[in-house]
């Protein structure tokens, strides 16, 4: 009787454990949730539609476009240090070509093939000479640093004359369609495409099977080195037409200012995979760590505190988020 | 190919020392040890966490905060000496607070298992945004006779700077190498399973490396505003140097794997490359590119090699 009672206490013990930690996979949520309500009460006008716009268009918007490449290299199990080349490059060929009286038109076509370069030569290190994504995007991210300092003179930024810009130039990052800004089409869409590309479709599970197992998946007949240099061009245009964007809201072209997303991206993408059992990244969960920290950005400026403590409390809840989830998971297994 | 990188090494350095005069001179090869001595001194720390925790670069030991750190550090000892506080208790709060970064780094990876890479991001944030509190983003200047000391001039006009480089340099590559200590710690980077199955507490080795990779962001910082007269703004730029640095130190091994040895060797090559260059009136705008090259160049030189043994 006692023994009988007791191991019921245990396994209601236990299950009221798991429950606890099934919900604790989701401190991502919890946090955004609990970070949202906060700011609701403590932050002025946080709860204005427009400010709420003003989070999704000046914070959320590039850094999403930027995280949903890494999240698909980071699938295969790789990883970009390079996206910030990608991004300035874009950028530099869309300002240089439009600063040069081109049409709108070549100018995109010319940023997105100018980020392409670089996706295809991370492509071209990863697949083809078999060196780890961390050094060989290490080694583009040093190369496309000098290839900016060359042709910019050391740094210098290139500044567009407002009145020679050709229709539509500022629509891309300032424009709005029946009162939504036009960068968050180009999000929302992207990150639909994303997740459709990458949790529906059988290239998108071939992504997975590189990154879970690359041997079993070769044996198994996925041609890996294609699927990878895919991964790295696609994770490079999408940079591209983030700098496209970038270029268009502040006019200009201001070399090495890409690589300011790298961590944040990296650091997005890792948040999200605290979602997912096996702790894999998804579009859901990059989307979600990306709002967690544009939400963060936007309402610790809200709040007005100094510039320098929001670092220190932005790094604080990183850093709380990742322990709580890696701490569960520890506890689970 | 440990033979071919000293050879490309010595090759430099000879096309350096017959195009430009100066390159050759003793002044020049202690002033070429004072500039490197920052960025070797952290690539030391890098080093020491990439040998703990093993090569597999997503899951494998790597340190972020390093550079942040040291601009914390840095921070911290420039505006103590600036408030009037002495020498010794600021060189003091300066070990304090470049060990306390190393364990909040230890608690992330090894108490809480959270991935280094990430792990050691956030802490990295969390460094930058305590550094810009102290400094308010501006250069602190600072003044002591502890630092005009190591700045100056010690035996054979070489700055103490330089001495103290060569000699944490020899004191990490016996200490790593030569020691039953870091015959295990490698034991641990290179097959964790198998070194707890042999009875070696993993979690300390791990831990260790994270806290000595703190000191060494604390020893860069005082050398750092010796060199500069105070802190400095944006010290985390150099992170993927000190990255790189430890990466391409791996070819000057024999099974090429992070050696200390190596990475003091790669901090001189780009040392000399990056004076080099400045004698020779060759921009410095190529120097990173030329360090990615390299970087690309050994990599894939060595991965075609393992192609073709097996």
């Amino acid at each position: 009787m006692v023994t009988e009672f007791s191991s019921s206490a245990v396994s209601d013990n236990a299950r009221r454990r798991s429950r606890v930690s099934s919900l604790l996979r989701y401190t991502v949520v919890l946090a955004l949730i609990a970070v949202f309500v906060f700011l609701s009460v403590q932050a002025p006008g946080f709860l204005n539609p427009s400010n709420l716009l003003n989070i999704l268009v000046n914070n959320f918007a590039l850094l999403a476009l930027v995280s949903l490449g890494m999240t698909l290299v980071v699938s295969t199990g790789g990883i970009d240090l390079s996206l910030g080349t990608s991004i300035d490059i874009g950028s530099l060929v869309f300002v240089s070509l439009i600063s040069s009286q081109h049409q709108l038109l070549v100018a995109l076509l010319g940023a997105v093939l100018g980020a392409l370069a670089v996706g295809a030569f991370n492509a071209f290190l990863v697949a083809v000479l078999g060196i780890t994504p961390f050094l060989a995007t290490l080694g583009t991210l040093f190369i496309g640093e000098s290839v900016q300092q060359l042709t910019t003179n050391g740094g210098q930024p290139i500044y567009l004359i407002t009145g020679t810009l050709p229709a539509g130039f500022t629509f891309i990052g300032r424009g709005d369609l029946i009162g939504i800004p036009f960068p968050f089409y180009i999000v929302t869409v992207s990150i639909v495409g994303f997740f459709l590309l990458a949790h529906h479709t059988q290239f998108g599970r071939q992504v997975v099977a590189l990154g879970a197992r690359a041997g079993v998946a070769w044996y198994s007949g996925v041609r890996i080195r294609r699927i990878s240099a895919l991964v790295y061009i696609l994770s490079a245009i999408i940079c591209g037409v983030a700098g496209i964007i970038l270029s268009s809201t502040v006019k200009a072209y201001v070399p090495l200012s890409g690589n300011a997303y790298l961590l944040d991206a990296i650091g997005a993408t890792f948040i999200g995979t605290t979602l997912h059992p096996l702790s894999r990244p998804s579009v859901a969960g990059t989307a979600l760590g990306v709002l967690l920290l544009s939400i963060v950005t936007n309402g610790l400026l809200l709040i007005g505190w100094n510039f320098y403590w929001q670092q220190v409390a932005r790094g604080i809840l990183i850093f709380a988020v990742l322990a709580v989830s890696f701490l569960n998971r520890r506890v689970q297994t | 190919m440990q033979a071919g990188s000293l050879i490309a090494l010595v090759v430099v350095m000879i096309y350096f020392a017959i195009a430009a005069p100066g390159f050759r001179s003793f002044g020049n090869v202690a002033n070429v040890l004072e500039q490197s001595a920052i960025l070797g001194v952290l690539s030391f720390g890098m080093t020491i966490v990439m040998i703990g925790g093993g090569s597999n670069v997503i899951t494998g030991g790597i340190d972020l905060s390093l550079a942040n750190n040291l601009g914390l550090c840095a921070a911290v000892y420039a505006s103590l000496l600036q408030s009037g506080q002495p020498d010794a208790l600021a060189v003091f709060l300066t070990f304090f607070t470049g060990l306390s970064v190393g364990l909040l780094n230890t608690i992330a990876v090894v108490g809480l298992g959270i991935l280094p890479l990430i792990a050691t991001l956030a802490v990295m944030n969390i460094c930058a945004g305590f550094e810009l509190v102290l400094t308010q983003n501006t250069v602190i200047p600072a003044t002591s006779p502890f630092l005009a000391a190591l700045a100056d001039n010690g035996p054979l006009g070489i700055s103490y700077l330089a001495y103290i480089f060569v000699v944490l340099a020899f004191i990490f590559i016996v200490g790593v190498e030569f020691t039953p200590f870091g015959l295990r710690l490698y034991a641990v980077g290179a097959y964790r399973e198998a070194a707890r199955a042999a009875g070696l507490y993993v979690n300390c080795y791990i831990a260790v490396s994270y806290v000595l990779s703190g000191v060494c962001a604390a020893v860069g910082a005082i050398l750092s505003v010796s060199l500069l007269n105070g802190s400095s703004t944006g010290s985390g730029a150099m992170l993927l140097s000190v990255v790189v640095s430890a990466l391409l130190g791996v070819v000057f091994s024999r099974r090429f794997i992070p050696t200390i040895t190596g990475t003091f060797l790669s901090v001189l090559f780009i040392g000399f490359l990056i004076n080099g260059f400045q004698l020779t009136n060759v921009s410095s705008y190529w120097v990173n590119g030329v360090e990615g090259v390299l970087i690309l160049f050994v990599v894939a030189a060595t991965s075609l090699l393992h192609r073709v043994e097996s």
